[in-house]
């Protein structure tokens, strides 16, 4: 399943190493996390469900959906693909009989809700006494949903704590350009990131970028990212953490775990968050099943790894995502048998979607998907047309020829460590989900917090960057660094974010972000 | 007969339950939601090992009521009895207790004290160098306090009880022998009044002019993933304070016992995550692999003395029933709700003498 040629991509493969899933030898290359190997080595069902024991592949590929849970070298829990494959790692999956793939208790699926619907673990089998504490054992027994750890890691954990003017958290666009445009102008920034390398979803935008010259259009995404790491690299004031995962913001302390040994604590002065977004999925009949992915899931597995997700996929959406995803599959030699889209007219740009019509695939606009069949892996789909009033069409039926099917629907901001810091949030759907109030400058309702990037409201890698360099020199600012030169330049990248999203693409934009200034702001 | 609970934990909900059982009108008002106070936020070890003797008779009451009342509201309470243990990891706590266990058993129940390698063959996983002596206890185990909460509330409206959430008390006035109770900019009426508020008792107290200075504790606590059965019982190592079990969904809950405080506070924080994780990975190595979900912290109160203030007030029809305490709220709230109810239905009631608020 892995791809030997692509005519963008050049897969540079580390060594050939083993590892073991459930007992088993599967061949595997360094540099590829367990979830990747597994999938090259033809392995679909990646955990069951908590209490249906359903079969569950992984949706997101990053890290953010809880769907490839395993026991890795005796540590439960662990998610596949966000961990490397190491020569004889032990991999065991998860609350199954025997494994994942053929588990018994997948009858409950079946029976539960005739015997025990949701809510009898409260409210039957009450009385009498003996009969409860019956059947409060037998649940006892079937909940949980790692294995018992095995052994302990044998690391020491350390501890360190540092200071810094800015905390920036996430390195992909947004956090990039804000952590490059603090440093710029003298302030000491932190850069956190949780994964092993910087760019963030970028590194799998294998496309081209649209729009101006100036917004590096006509540059390949993963082109951008090491555009703007060699930019951040040129500062010796920044100090980049990689494979440090954020979980908590206490006060103005930005709290991580570095390479799973080291509890880092950054007592910031200002604190950019730009963690980006989680992909959306959409309601229908299986759409849990081993083969529904998200756009970004496919992409990683493809463009970052080298892995072909199957032979042949249905889109779901016809945004720029999935028009891109469309034209990236066929690019590595993947059919796609259609692409459906809800809504009356194709959602992304013109150019994209003449050139995925051009290779013969089919858009169905005013088509959702039905249903996904097949058992433990997709097996094909239905879809069907929508009337007016989004009712299906009866009769309209269709069967698809699939084995893998991309829910392209959008994004969500990944919002928690606003939470945490206690930024005041609203509903914004032309944002894409819950965003923070802020300044024109980023800054949120909490002094000293900033946002950049999809966080702040889902856009795209080019707004990013530009709300990035906004937030970076305004917190550079009053910390007293930059001057008028720093100044100046705050007036223009306001400007150029302005002129960026007055087309007609951005009104939409501008709509919600109307919907999301706050009070203090408001000009009378 | 008409009585007004201000405060929907388990202390308040049970005691409008008993007083509903008897066909009293109730009223409860709850500030926020349902388990937003002490009673959602616990880690629900239940035991008759309390560390006050005067307690370990509602202790008992309450273990017989956690096994009763399921069948009586129909509600599942999923009650695990899987025994107590406490910890000492210190010379002068070991000796704390081995006289816990004698008290115990002048009282009749089983209890014992076990070596930290006795330890071990209950919890197999447990490392014995992280204590010095330990106590097991067969009748305890762990509650989960949520259907606690959501059970007693059931019961209730059975009986005929309104139970106001979102409805914080603003004012409450004396009205010649009766109450006026502010919420929400309507007025009820009531013979009695039930401060059950918990850590926010004080408040209430203030609001008829008795100054009570409850003190006020911040507890925090935190979960991780969830995994398989591990950990059955309840341990509570009083020497660091730190305690951990599993909840029922499967993660391993825990804590350190708080801290008292001048306000109400309930922001998490780092020192205590990092605490706590190095307590009990020393505890239970294994644990260190895990990762840690969420963490929360809740407030409580506790009488000046270190008894719950619950009874009659110099104001007559003003009934107090809080300040629960230290690790014990859920062990000993229901009975102490049965008491209150007899006493406010009766008058007097001297079982629960010793908690009179006006020993002070």
């Amino acid at each position: 399943m892995r791809l030997e040629s692509h005519p963008i991509v050049d897969f540079k493969r580390g060594k050939e190493v083993t590892i073991y899933f459930n007992g088993k030898p599967v061949k595997a290359y360094e540099g590829e996390t367990v979830a990747a190997s597994l999938y090259a080595s033809g392995v679909r069902v990646f955990s069951r469900s908590f209490r249906f024991h359903r079969p569950r592949g992984f949706f997101c590929a990053i890290g953010k959906c809880s769907q490839c849970m395993m026991e890795v070298d005796g540590v439960p829990n662990i998610r596949t693909c966000k961990v490397y494959v190491r020569d004889g790692m032990q991999i065991r999956t998860q609350n199954a009989v025997p494994d994942a793939e053929n588990d018994y208790l997948a009858i409950i699926d079946k029976l539960i809700d005739t015997f025990f619907p949701h809510g009898s673990h409260y409210k039957k089998f009450n009385s009498p006494k003996f009969l409860r504490e019956f059947v409060t054992r037998q649940m006892r027994k079937m909940a949980g949903f790692g294995n018992v750890p095995r052994r302990a890691p044998d690391v020491n954990a350390e501890y360190e704590e540092i200071d810094a003017d800015v905390a920036v958290v996430g390195g992909g666009p947004g956090g990039l350009s804000a952590a490059i445009h603090s440093a710029k102008y003298g302030a000491k920034v932190v850069l956190l990131d949780e994964n092993n390398y910087l760019g963030g979803q970028l590194i799998k935008q294998t496309h081209r970028f649209f729009g101006s010259g100036r917004h590096r259009a006509g540059t390949r995404g993963i082109r951008i990212a090491e555009i703007l790491e060699e930019d951040l690299m040129k500062y010796g004031n920044v100090d980049v953490r990689k494979e440090t995962k954020v979980f908590g913001i206490y006060g103005m302390d930005v709290v991580g775990v570095q390479n799973d040994t080291k509890l880092l604590k950054v007592r910031a002065k200002r604190i950019v968050i730009a963690t980006g977004a989680y992909e959306r999925t959409l309601i229908f009949e299986n759409n849990d099943l081993p083969g529904v992915y998200g756009a970004g899931g496919v992409q990683t597995l493809m463009n970052v790894f080298g892995i072909k997700p199957g032979n042949r996929g249905l889109i779901v959406g016809s945004g720029n995502v999935g028009l891109i995803l469309t034209y990236q599959l066929l690019q590595a030699g993947i059919d796609v048998s259609a692409i459906v889209e809800a809504m009356p007219r194709i959602g992304g740009y013109f150019v994209h979607a003449a050139k995925v019509r051009r290779l013969g695939v089919p858009i169905y606009t005013r088509h959702t998907i039905l249903r996904a069949k097949g058992e433990k892996r997709v097996e094909g789909a239905v879809i069907a047309q929508l009337d007016e009033k989004w009712n299906v069409v009866k009769g309209s039926e269709k069967d698809i020829d699939c084995d893998f099917i991309c829910v392209a629907v959008g994004l969500s901001p990944a919002h928690e460590l606003l939470y945490h810091a206690g930024a005041d949030m609203k509903f914004v759907p032309e944002l894409g989900g819950m965003v923070p109030l802020r300044t024109r400058f980023n800054e949120t309702s909490v002094k000293g917090v900033y946002v950049a990037g999809d966080v702040a409201g889902i856009e795209e890698a080019t707004a990013a960057i530009m709300e990035g360099r906004i937030a970076g020199i305004h917190a550079a600012i009053s910390l007293g660094y930059g001057g008028d030169e720093a100044e100046e330049e705050l007036d223009e990248a306001v400007k150029d974010l302005e002129e960026f999203r007055a087309g007609p693409f951005g009104e939409r934009i501008v709509c919600g972000l109307e919907k999301c200034v706050l009070e203090s702001e408001v000009m009378l | 007969m008409k009585v007004g609970v201000v405060g929907a934990g388990v202390m308040g909900l049970s005691t409008a339950y008993f007083l509903s059982k008897s066909g009293i009108d109730v009223t409860v008002f709850e500030q926020k939601y349902l388990l937003y106070g002490a009673s959602g936020r616990n880690s629900g070890g239940v035991s008759p090992m309390v560390d006050r003797e005067e307690l370990i008779p509602f202790a008992l009451e309450s273990l017989r009521l956690y096994d009763t009342l399921p069948s009586e509201v129909n509600f599942n309470f999923l009650f695990r009895k899987n025994g107590y243990i406490k910890l000492a990891s210190d010379e002068g706590d070991a000796e704390k207790i081995r006289e816990g266990v004698s008290v115990l058993r002048r009282f009749g129940i089983s209890s014992k004290v076990i070596s930290p390698e006795e330890v071990k063959e209950i919890i197999p996983d447990f490392n014995p160098d992280s204590a010095v002596l330990a106590s097991y206890c067969r009748e305890g185990g762990v509650i989960f306090p949520w259907p606690v909460v959501w059970g007693l509330a059931r019961g209730c409206r059975e009986n005929g009880v309104e139970i106001r959430t979102e409805a914080r008390v603003e004012k409450i006035e004396r009205n010649g022998s009766r109450f006026t109770v502010h919420v929400n900019g309507e007025k009820y009426e009531f013979d009695f009044v039930v401060n059950s508020a918990g850590a926010w008792s004080n408040e209430v107290s203030r609001m008829v002019g008795i100054e009570q200075n409850n003190m006020i504790i911040k507890e925090e606590v935190c979960v991780t993933e969830s995994i398989k059965p591990y950990i059955n019982p309840y341990i509570y190592d009083i020497t660091s304070g730190l305690y951990v079990t599993q909840t029922a969904r499967g993660e391993i809950i825990g804590g350190i016992t708080g801290k008292s405080v001048d306000r109400i506070d309930t922001s998490s924080t780092v020192e205590f995550a990092v605490r706590y994780a190095k307590g009990v990975t020393r505890m239970i190595p294994k644990l260190k692999g895990l990762a840690m979900l969420r963490q929360w912290a809740g407030v409580y109160d506790e009488g000046r003395d270190g008894l719950p203030v619950v009874g009659f007030t110099e104001i007559d029809g003003f009934v107090q029933a809080n300040g629960l305490g230290k690790h014990r709220g859920m062990m000993i709230a229901p009975a102490l709700g049965k008491e209150l109810a007899k006493l406010i239905e009766r008058g007097e009631n001297s079982a629960i003498k010793k908690f009179d608020p006006q020993r002070f």
